[in-house]
């Protein structure tokens, strides 16, 4: 799946990146500072035996390797996180938050470790408890303070019970190992606690304002994803919408992607009859199976329908009022509690209801409907324009079949005439005289016209019908090149035109139909020849570009008027000077190519000038397959 | 070359077959004319031509295949040589089996396939061909 498109504002995003540096040098900055703690520690162990103390201080570096070993890992996750494009906000806070968490571990071991709260080092709490409240909010700052100070206790109590054995302040003299008493411990944990909460206090109330900013940032953040991430899913519904070619596709592409952008269960759309007074179901997503069969309401007996229609949206979110529902008990089956219908307007009418289905109760806010009426909007005009290219569609494939069907009723009584033609003209009937064979000979010339224009629009007729053509075949330029030489080869010299066809080595394959390149360039070619005076000359380029191969063909011929040029390709279009020549064409060679041409996906262009010649420009893709179907069938075993 | 061969013209349009009859019987072969598949079916019992022409389309769009292909089933016509006429190559070649190379291949009951208008030249120097070759 495809990232999503991100809809925020440049400003809005600018906030979020900001944000997520500051949050990003935060953390940084509390790893940097991290790796001076075990120094700190080691400075006490020396002070410790500078002042000659006759214990161990091994046990303080206990404390400085577990620092120096979680402060690694964290090190690392920063640059995981520093690496990923999509870190947020909350990802961020919840490595800040371990970090606290074991900094607040790390100085309750090195407290009781440096004997416990009558330690002058226990005052060093403090410090996490502050640097928690800067980082984050007020809560876990408080947290974490009433975390340090309960292990603190607790270490005291346990000392004090016997369960933990003393450990003794690294800088007196002389080792103790007895606890303190009671008395000592109180009033060392009154002290402790009164600083931490003071601690505690100041500092979230100096941090409050700036926090309230980043929160107030982060919700603004969660909303703007969520809306970026459900105009992403508009926008793949409109992209998917675009793609469908009928009806059907379309509405199953519409509930579908609408249940997913309005995230809920079931989507439906409802269409309503020409008439106005029937609604069917025409798709569902996500609804039991009696919602798919096709089913006809009549508007004028469903008073909630007839209310929709009139434009008043229908929302509940407690589906229990079985009178009004048709489908009542099929919802309560289907555990569905809310459900919101939307009239689907299109220009001011209401073209049927879009309902939506969902398993909470009271599931949809006034903001969930001004969304949804953007999602029915878009719903009716994709089901509009499904209809209408529906429509188009039929009329273009009646008007194609009827065009091949008059051609083909056309072409038999030709051919029955034509046969009779020969009869007569091979005077298998009787001798002739010379001035009836030039009459019948007339008479075959003009038909065989009439024929060559029927099977042209036949040509056409059959093109328009076919879908889509065959991408995966591919035809060589030099076969082309080799047909046209011998077609055009032979009409060129008895006009006495040089005729020229180059194609350089090693071009790729183009993409299509070998009949359907012929054609265009048959075409194009007969025509440089038909209206290229003697002694001319038409030449025929093949060239790469950069991913189509170009064919050129230019002649020296009586060329084509500034006025007649947008004209060119239209079909049934001959242009003044080409009818002085020759009298006869059908005006359809030029509309079968481009259309031909559009089919490849080609483009074509034509250069020229009056009296000195035309050029005619016909890129046509490269075969995509072209070299994956070698290595296919090489490989194949 | 054989002289007075029999050729079977089958087609539903008598112009067609009229033409034809009169240019072929002006080489001297024997012309004999069906205009649908029954006809022609009758005709091949009555006597057996050396070369049948044979419209595709006629009252069906493919009366006259089926009846090639009936005739290939059958023994006694197996290797009846069959010229096949066309009013509609498009067509076949869209409907007919796999490629237009086909047409001329195993799968299909004619070995020669003209298209209409007639070619009167080309389809008289074919008949010759085959006759010589059938000598």
């Amino acid at each position: 799946m495809k990232a999503p498109r991100n809809f925020l504002s440049e400003e809005g995003r600018q906030v979020c990146r900001n944000t997520i540096r500051e949050e990003m040098e935060r953390i940084q900055w509390l790893i940097n500072i991290r790796w001076w703690a075990p120094i700190l520690i080691a400075a006490i162990a020396a002070m410790g035996v500078a002042t000659g103390f006759d214990g161990s201080v091994a046990k303080l570096f206990i404390v400085a390797a577990y620092v120096l070993g979680y402060n690694a890992f964290f090190y690392r996750w920063r640059l995981r996180l520093g690496a990923e494009p999509a870190a947020t906000i909350p990802r961020l806070q919840h490595c800040t938050t371990w970090q606290a968490a074991l900094d607040c571990s790390a100085i309750v071991l090195l407290a009781y470790l440096n004997g416990g709260t009558i330690s002058p080092m226990s005052f060093l709490i403090v410090l996490p408890i502050i640097l928690v409240a800067t980082v984050l909010s007020s809560r876990p700052a408080y947290g974490f303070a009433a975390f340090v100070l309960a292990g603190i206790t607790l270490v005291d109590i346990f000392e004090l019970v016997g369960w933990l054995p003393h450990q003794s302040p690294v800088f007196r003299q002389k080792a103790i190992f007895s606890p303190p008493n009671l008395q000592q411990v109180l009033f060392n944990l009154m002290v402790l606690y009164l600083l931490a909460a003071i601690a505690a206090f100041l500092t979230t109330t100096l941090s409050k304002a700036k926090r309230d900013n980043t929160e107030a940032l982060e919700d603004l953040f969660e909303s703007a994803t969520q809306l970026n991430q459900k105009f992403w899913r508009l926008f793949s519904m409109i992209q998917a919408i675009g793609s469908a070619q009928n009806l059907d596709q379309v509405l199953r592409i519409v509930t579908s992607e609408s249940a997913a952008v309005m995230e809920v269960q079931g989507i439906s759309v409802k269409l309503l009859s020409d008439d106005g007074n029937y609604l069917r179901y025409a798709a569902a997503h996500g609804l039991p199976d009696a919602f798919v069969r096709e089913k006809v309401a009549d508007v004028q007996k469903s008073p909630l329908n007839k209310r929709i229609i009139e434009g008043e949206p229908f929302v509940t979110g407690n589906v229990k009022a079985k009178e009004i529902f048709q489908f009542g008990e099929i919802l309560a089956e289907a555990h569905i509690k809310s459900v919101l219908f939307l009239p689907l307007h299109l220009e001011g009418k209401v073209i049927g209801i879009l309902g939506a289905y969902c398993l909470l109760a009271d599931r949809f806010s006034e903001e969930d409907l001004d969304f949804f009426r953007l999602v029915a909007e878009l719903v009716a005009i994709a089901l509009e324009n499904a209809r209408a290219y529906e429509a188009v569609e039929k009329l273009v494939k009646e008007r194609s079949w009827y065009m091949l069907r008059v051609a083909h009723n056309l072409r038999a009584p030709l051919a029955g005439m034509l046969s009779i033609l020969d009869v007569v003209r091979g005077e298998y009937l009787g001798n002739l005289n010379a001035e009836q064979q030039e009459y019948l000979r007339r008479l075959d010339r003009r038909s065989r016209t009439m024929l060559m224009m029927v099977n042209e629009l036949m040509t056409l007729a059959k093109s328009r019908e076919a879908q889509q053509t065959d991408k995966t075949k591919s035809v060589e330029p030099e076969l082309v090149a080799r047909r046209i030489r011998r077609t055009f080869q032979e009409r060129a010299a008895e006009k006495n035109i040089s005729f020229n066809v180059t194609v350089p080595e090693d071009l790729p394959a183009f993409r299509g139909d070998l009949e359907m390149v012929e054609q265009i360039i048959e075409n194009l070619v007969s025509n440089a020849i038909k209206y290229t005076l003697p002694d001319g000359r038409v030449e025929v380029k093949f060239t790469r570009t950069a991913n189509m191969i170009r064919m050129e063909i230019s002649d020296t011929g009586i060329g084509i008027s500034k006025a007649d040029k947008p004209k060119l390709f239209s079909e049934f279009f001959r242009a003044e000077n080409a009818r002085a020549i020759e009298k006869n064409g059908t005006g359809l060679g030029l509309a079968i190519v481009k259309e031909f041409v559009d089919k490849l996906d080609g483009r074509i262009l034509v250069e020229s000038e009056e009296g000195m010649g035309t050029i005619f420009v016909v890129d046509l893709p490269v075969a995509t397959n072209q070299k994956g179907g070698q290595h296919d069938s090489a490989g194949n075993p | 070359m054989k002289k007075n061969a029999v050729i079977l013209v089958v087609d539903d349009d008598p112009d067609i077959t009229d033409s034809l009859k009169i240019i072929l019987e002006s080489r001297d072969y024997i012309v004999r004319t069906a205009s649908n598949g029954k006809e022609a079916l009758q005709a091949l019992e009555d006597q057996k031509p050396d070369i049948m022409i044979l419209d595709i389309m006629m009252a069906t769009d493919t009366e006259g295949f089926d009846l090639a292909y009936d005739l290939k089933q059958r023994p006694e016509f197996k290797n009846l040589p069959i010229i096949m006429l066309t009013g509609f190559l498009e067509k076949v070649r869209e409907e007919g089996p796999g490629d237009f190379a086909y047409i001329l291949g195993e799968q299909w009951p004619a070995h020669w396939l003209f298209e209409k208008p007639l070619d009167t030249n080309r389809l008289l120097d074919k008949i010759d061909e085959i006759l010589k070759e059938r000598t």
